[in-house]
């Protein structure tokens, strides 16, 4: 990677119960100029018909990523802060591997490209020290990017997470999930 | 005048709607733009700060302005696509005229401005000058609204002025101005944040004010409860604390009940009622029977949930409550918002840190558009034009004479009774699209079909503007300098990003030729919009809303200005009230007496559910500029007609059926969206689109008998299956049902 | 990635010898025992037999990887299997569609397309003409008594004439000039992205994304520059243009199994999975339990529980199902639904 102010004490921290299901980080995600007009970032309903909650998913940059071991091609690489890259486009073969294996269902095939997409936590900005676009315009800070510290501060009776688990499988992140004071992993069965 | 110059789906063909979208690769120059402007979202009253990427005076793309105070950066979908607006393939780049059977063609502005300023002439010879009638709309500036009402009373010399904010916040204007001698929010935001309590009436904030929810998440972090009034549960009320599925039409009935429980427990400030207020025995003797089982009965809320939300809001230390149009577009609109602020005067929480009240102005500069006499009853700093020393000041300050002065014109949907009457012969309107914002509008369009000579200065052709005999192409938010004023009072600054593209022009410039050409030049000698500001500082003086101690150079330097601001010394008002010194004649906040009326139209057995309206989050009103926004038309492609599953299985109705919407004016077909998240007795269909999607085909036309607000939020319909699905390609981010 | 270097994998070493020693024999058979053979270009051909063993040598480790090989087995069986007639006709599609075409490229931008076209294009031309050279599988010469006429012999049997100074002549002897435009304009097209896109500034790196297009265009220019010595300056400075053109060939030889050219060879790939997707779809698709539709073929995600599991990550859940069931929008909403069970239960959303 490049020269780079990449600054490791920022965090990236979710809480999906604040999302109001906007899209204003969809359209932002597409400003971020790493993937070109494309939106990495996932809003969707859980399920419409009985309510309106959404969820945001952007990439939790895992500590051993499921995609990269997946991915035959050697296609995601992930850096010394554990930014996990988007698909290095020369190698990517377009299989789907890890868009099928992410336990968090982000990576993006692009199907005509022959190509898998995914959130760099828009490295563009993030390696010049601004914050990613989602996080900078999230109008409800479902999304939030800046120190431990600051979002202790903030939000004293949450506890960021990083850890989930799939099934049997513990999944360790660079990205947090904010949850009530106390827990220490987010189950999901 | 008449029908349209040719079929709509040609008139579309050639000016849109079209959907428009970014290049691949982002537009040319947005990597490095020649500069960044520090301007606002033109999209709602919250007026987010943003910039614009520029790059050969054309806008290149946005970069988050992190300093702003309000928004620190957040923005909503429309703000992050407010940028795409410019640029547009259907942007009108020159003046057009009407051809019969072929559409428009392009004049030059010579002939577009000598043909106007003879049909005026015409009109106002044979029929009287209040014959030509003017629409406007406050998603202008300040200083275009201010010499909007200037150049309508001055140039055009008609008393038939009216702007869109008829359709948004009058309601709130006429309660605040009853209760409070003054129409502005009491607050900040800033004061959000610490509320212990916050209650939300008929205000969809998640999707309407995006941006605000973060001061309202601030607040619950810090433990504050939050209390949602609404039929539907809007993103804010799933995690709500209350949640108050009201019945349209019964809000007043709920705040009533409300205020009774506060009486009966005694959860009141006797002090601040008793040397702060006025009326107080007059509004509790009204509500005296609104018993928990009335309320039940009368707003479909379950009596527990009614006790709760007073409890909650009566014992409160600190508190803040919000509403919007959900309550203001009603046939009693005024008596809605004054039953909100009896409870808010009841708690005494008012003109104190932490504790608040305001209403949520929808439009870009609904707030400082309605106060600087944009409005048929108004004139500049919120004075009144029926008030001989309003008159003289500001007919002193214009350079008239006060006797030329018109007088009290009609409201905007007053006028389109006019025209139907044959008062009203010849119009011309801005920023205004009544063809779709006006309720039953199949009578909208039968009246602008009925106009000698109809004039729109406009940037897109709109459903509305495909009515006009000439079409002006004015100039996008961008293009032009200025100041708005924000939900909040925050008069901010506009800077013209981009000047307008080829044979486009300014809307101020626009207006001025046309003012010098009725040979009134003289009174509309603007070098820049700057100078129109400095007049309507010196013309808002003295009234409610003085603006006279701001100038551009403070708004830039403290990032805003709350008005009032009555010198150059002075800081300006983030908080109203703190002085107890309320804008009455008395000098007393006044508690208004409400009893419960029913809506004009309500259900029987032809028409048996409530229908409302409202928006979604992907598009800003009538649309003329959303509805050309790719992604944002994306999101939520077409109007969805929400349904109860209850209901839905009463009819055997699925998903995505197309069910026809029957009201007394007219009918209209919608995809039915089956959700749990709606009362079972309404339902609900957004309304920013025209034509067949147009959901103000079927919502009445009845107003407030003060504020002249149509019932936009409630009719009576019904419901008929046509067996026919939706071809419209689903969008994941629109449905996403699974059940 | 870098662990896989760290020590000599045998059995790559091995495939690699092997590589080695087939291209050497083919070059001896082909070149009638070195007759054909022109000494001149030695460097260059050591150059490659060294490319031949490093590409050989990752291509072999690279296998060895388990979702490689999964592909790789995969692929084979489908490809020769009773369908064999229809997946090979399907696959030579593709070879030209998407590897000799690079059509998927022009869908994510039609430049990008162009400028990888004219360079990739330029490359295996280039190719075509330099390895049989070198190999000395082609040659060309004049007989005694017949100064006009060019003979090409290929693996020394005779394939053609055609006379000196004739277009034919013209176009053949400069097919490296055409080659080498061809990879200075695509690569310049690359160069510009590069320096002008801000995303790529932001992720690229000079080793792997400025260096090959610097190398290609260095051998392009120095290559040039021997056409144009002989064209124009009569020979004089023949020395200097050889030797700095084959210092950058062989440089490149030797980096290419190792850097960002090995995606050529990677490339292949594709057609494994495209022969793999279109398999699983006549085998049945999987449908997600949360969104009712269908995501992917049913044999794609057994394949990928199995090999999650050969990869140390175990989505079993305790009911038997695996969470790898269910979609990605289904994950998502997995996880939403988990969090939001979650806050409800604490009492709390906020805070």
């Amino acid at each position: 990677m490049p020269e780079t102010n990449y600054n490791p004490e920022m965090a990236f921290f979710v809480d999906m119960q604040r999302c109001i299901g906007c899209h204003a980080c969809e359209m932002a995600c597409a400003e971020c100029e790493t993937n070109g007009q494309e939106s990495m970032i996932h809003v969707n309903y859980v399920n419409r018909a009985v309510s309106t909650q959404t969820t945001v998913q952007v990439c939790m940059h895992c500590e051993d990523p499921t995609c990269a071991n997946v991915c035959p091609a050697d296609a995601i690489h992930q850096d010394d802060f554990g930014v996990v890259h988007t698909a290095n486009t020369s190698r990517c073969i377009g299989c789907s591997n890890c868009v099928l294996a992410c336990p968090f269902g982000v990576p993006k095939k692009e199907e005509q490209a022959e190509l898998m997409m995914k959130c760099n936590m828009c490295y563009d900005r993030t390696s010049v020290g601004k914050k990613p676009m989602c996080a900078t315009v999230c109008p409800s800070q479902a999304l939030f990017y800046g120190t431990v510290k600051e979002i202790e501060e903030m939000r004293p009776d949450s506890v960021p997470v990083n850890s989930f688990k799939f099934g049997n499988q513990e999944v360790k992140t660079k990205v947090n999930v904010m949850m009530p004071k106390g827990t220490h992993t987010l189950i999901v069965e | 005048m008449a029908k349209l110059p040719a079929s709509v789906d040609k008139i579309i063909d050639k000016y849109g709607p079209h959907k428009a979208y970014p290049p691949q690769s982002g537009f040319e120059g947005s990597h490095e733009p020649d500069k960044l402007v520090k301007t606002h979202c033109c999209y709602c009253g919250m007026q987010c700060g943003i910039q614009l990427k520029v790059k050969d005076n054309k806008i290149a793309g946005f970069e988050p302005w992190m300093e702003f105070p309000f928004n620190e950066g957040r923005l909503c979908p429309k703000g992050v696509q407010r940028y795409m607006q410019n640029n547009h393939p259907d942007r009108l780049m020159d003046p057009i005229q009407r051809v019969e059977g072929a559409g428009f063609e392009p004049i030059s502005w010579e002939q577009a401005m000598s043909k106007t300023v003879s049909e005026i002439k015409r009109i106002q010879a044979k029929y009287g000058n209040d014959a030509f009638a003017m629409l406007s709309g406050v998603s202008l500036t300040n200083e275009k609204s201010y010499m909007i009402g200037k150049f309508a009373r001055v140039a055009l010399k008609t008393a038939n002025l009216d702007y869109n904010g008829r359709l948004c916040m009058v309601s709130a204007g006429g309660g605040n101005k009853k209760a409070f001698g003054l129409d502005r929010a009491s607050n900040s935001w800033a004061d959000l944040k610490h509320a212990e309590v916050i209650l939300v009436a008929g205000a969809n904030i998640s999707e309407t004010f995006p941006t605000l929810t973060h001061y309202i998440w601030q607040a619950r972090d810090k433990g504050a409860k939050l209390i949602v009034v609404d039929p539907r549960v809007i993103p804010l009320a799933r995690t709500a604390d209350i949640h108050l599925p009201v019945k349209p039409g019964g809000d007043s009935a709920l705040f009533g009940a409300i205020l009774k429980i506060m009486v009966d427990n005694d959860w009141i400030d006797h002090d601040f009622i008793n040397n702060h207020t006025s009326g107080f025995e007059e509004a509790i003797e009204a509500v005296k029977d609104y018993d928990l089982e009335w309320a039940e009965e009368t707003t479909g809320i379950p009596r527990q949930q009614i006790l709760a939300a007073a409890t909650l809001w009566g014992k409160a230390k600190t508190s803040f409550l919000l509403h919007a149009r959900g309550i203001e577009h009603h046939s009693k609109g005024v008596e809605n918002v004054l039953s909100c602020i009896n409870i808010v005067l009841a708690s005494g929480r008012i003109g104190k840190p932490y504790c608040g009240y305001g209403t949520i102005t929808g439009q870009g500069n609904g707030q400082g558009g309605r106060e600087h006499g944009h409005k048929c009853d108004q004139l500049p700093g919120n004075r009144d034009i029926t008030n001989p020393e309003h008159r003289k000041y500001i007919a002193e300050v214009w350079g008239i004479d006060e006797k030329d002065m018109p007088g009290k014109g009609l409201t905007a949907y007053e006028q389109i009774e006019a025209i139907h009457r044959g008062e009203i012969k010849g119009m011309i309107s801005i920023c205004f699209n009544p063809l779709v914002s006006l309720p039953n509008n199949n009578f909208v369009r039968e009246a602008l079909e009925k106009l000698e000579f109809y004039i729109c200065i406009d940037t897109f052709l709109s459903e509305t503007a495909r009515h006009a005999d000439i079409v002006m192409a004015g100039s996008l938010h961008e293009e032009e300098d200025g100041t708005v004023t924000t939900a909040e009072g925050r008069v901010v600054r506009i800077n013209e990003a981009v000047s307008p593209p080829g044979n486009t022009r300014r809307d101020g410039q626009i207006l001025m030729e046309i003012a010098d050409r009725l040979g009134v030049g003289d009174k509309f000698n603007y070098p820049t919009s700057e100078d129109i500001f400095n007049e309507l500082r010196v013309a808002s003086k003295g009234g409610t809303a003085d603006y006279f101690g701001i100038t551009y150079k403070k708004i830039v330097d403290n990032m805003g200005i709350f008005w009032p601001c009555p010198s150059e010394d002075h800081p300006g008002t983030p908080r109203l009230w703190e002085d107890r010194k309320f804008k009455t004649p008395d000098g007393k906040a006044h508690f208004n007496p409400v009893s419960y009326r029913p809506p004009a139209e309500r259900t029987d057995e032809e028409y048996p559910i409530l229908l409302t309206t409202g928006r979604v989050v992907s598009q800003y009103l009538s649309g003329t500029s959303t509805r050309r926004i790719g992604k944002l038309v994306d999101q939520y492609p077409e109007p969805l007609l929400e349904i109860h599953p209850k209901l839905a299985f009463q009819y055997g109705i699925k998903d995505r059926d197309m069910i026809k919407v029957i009201t007394r004016r007219g009918e209209g077909e919608f995809p039915a969206q089956i959700v749990e998240t709606i009362r079972e007795d309404t339902v609900f269909i957004p309304y920013h689109w025209g034509g067949k999607q147009s959901a103000n085909q079927l919502t009445i036309g009845t107003l407030d008998p003060v504020s002249k607000i149509p019932e936009f939020k409630v009719c009576a319909c019904q419901l008929i299956v046509t067996g026919k699905k939706s071809t419209q390609k689903l969008t994941d981010t629109a449905y996403q049902s699974y059940s | 990635m870098l662990r896989l270097f760290q020590t000599l994998n045998r059995v790559a070493v091995i495939k690699a010898t092997i590589a080695v020693v087939i291209v050497g024999f083919l070059v001896l058979l082909g070149s009638r025992d070195l007759q054909n053979f022109d000494p001149a270009l030695i460097a260059y051909l050591i150059g490659t037999l060294f490319a031949v063993f490093g590409i050989a040598y990752r291509y072999s480790v690279w296998l060895q990887r388990p979702p490689t090989r999964l592909y790789w087995r995969r692929s084979m069986n489908f490809l020769f299997s009773k369908d064999f007639i229809s997946y090979a006709l399907r696959s030579l599609k593709l070879f030209f569609k998407n590897i000799i075409f690079q059509r998927f490229i022009a869908h994510r931008s039609k430049t990008r397309w162009a400028g990888h076209f004219l360079m990739a294009i330029g490359c295996l031309l280039a190719f075509a003409i330099t390895i049989p050279l070198t190999f000395g599988w082609i040659h060309f010469e004049l007989r005694p008594g017949d100064d006009v006429t060019y003979y090409a012999k290929v693996f020394g049997f005779e394939a053609g004439t055609f006379p000196l100074g004739s277009v034919q002549a013209f176009v053949a002897f400069h097919g490296l000039v055409w080659c080498s435009i061809l990879v200075i304009i695509g690569s310049v097209m690359m160069m510009k992205r590069r320096v002008t896109d801000g995303g790529l500034i932001a992720t690229q790196s000079f080793s792997e994304d400025l260096l090959p297009l610097i190398l290609l265009i260095a051998i392009s220019v120095t290559g040039l520059g021997i056409s144009y010595d002989y064209t124009f300056l009569q020979g004089k400075t023949y020395q200097f243009m050889a030797v700095t053109h084959a210092i950058v060939v062989i440089l490149w030889l030797v980096w290419l199994p190792f850097g960002k050219f090995f995606h050529i060879f990677q490339r292949l790939a594709q057609l494994g999975a495209n022969l793999y997707k279109h398999e699983g779809e006549r085998r049945g698709m999987a449908t997600c339990e949360h969104t009712g539709k269908e995501f992917a073929t049913q044999l794609h995600v057994n394949d990928l529980k199995t090999l999650t599991k050969d990869l140390g990550f175990d989505y079993d859940k305790k009911d038997g199902r695996n969470h790898l069931d269910l979609s990605p929008e289904g994950k998502r909403s997995a996880l939403a639904k988990a969090h939001f069970e979650a806050r409800k239960e604490s009492g709390k959303f906020f805070g």
